[in-house]
């Protein structure tokens, strides 16, 4: 997910995570890097390509996995969830956003959306590794 | 019967099902009788006034039913439903 937030900055990147869900957490096993498909200024928004929506579903069960949660990052920005994000959200999934500083990794939250997409619960976000 | 993939975060409201078959003669009578079968796929669908959430997109196949027929859009026996959130956002 940092290494796609990289190579997509200054624009913004977007992506899946396959894991499994149980007892209220989620695992994130995979991410898989998606494609921006906003036709616009990418350096502020991001779009998910429906059809790769749908093979991402695909990989995840032929996998026995489910898709958790969608990234995207924020270019020289923090890592909140913007009024766009909520207004364009899902609340099926959790959503991280990374904070990409002058080309770097900065930080990153977790949010889940309600039904309504008037508002986003802060999810603790917990590293399994050591981020670099 | 038409094939509906259940989206792999909803599997637990459809019962573990990955896909669920469903004879139907358009696109809204089959998501009537999957969330009939498997009510609590209900609020993840549909709002409390019955219609899709906002952002719920349908695909008969490769098709957003939104540019067919919406849910008047005829299915058939081979016809696979995909239910795919719309999904974006940005900085500001």
């Amino acid at each position: 997910m940092v290494e796609h937030a990289r190579q997509a900055y200054p624009r913004e990147c977007c992506g899946a995570m396959l894991g499994t869900e149980a007892n209220g957490e989620r695992h994130v096993k995979a991410a898989r890097p998606m494609r921006n498909a906003f036709e616009g200024a990418q350096e502020d928004t991001y779009q998910l390509d429906p059809a790769e929506q749908i093979a991402v579903e695909k990989e995840a069960r032929s996998q026995g996995l489910s898709v958790v949660g969608i990234f995207h990052s924020h270019p020289d920005c923090d890592a909140y969830f913007s009024k766009r994000d909520l207004a364009n959200s899902c609340p099926w999934y959790s959503f991280v956003v990374l904070s990409i500083k002058k080309g770097e990794f900065d930080h990153a939250n977790s949010f889940l959306p309600n039904f309504e997409q008037t508002a986003a619960e802060q999810e603790t976000l917990e590293y399994a590794a050591q981020l670099t | 019967m038409a094939k509906v993939l259940i989206p792999t975060p909803l599997r637990q409201f459809a019962a573990g099902n990955d896909s669920v078959e469903i004879t139907g003669a358009t696109v809204g009578d089959i998501l009537d009788q999957l969330t009939t079968q498997h009510p609590d796929l209900r609020k993840n669908l549909f709002n409390d006034e019955g219609k899709l959430r906002s952002f719920v997109n349908v695909y008969l196949n490769d098709e957003d039913i939104r540019y067919l027929g919406k849910g008047a859009t005829a299915a058939k026996d081979s016809d696979t439903i995909s239910i795919v959130p719309s999904i974006a956002g940005g900085v500001r």
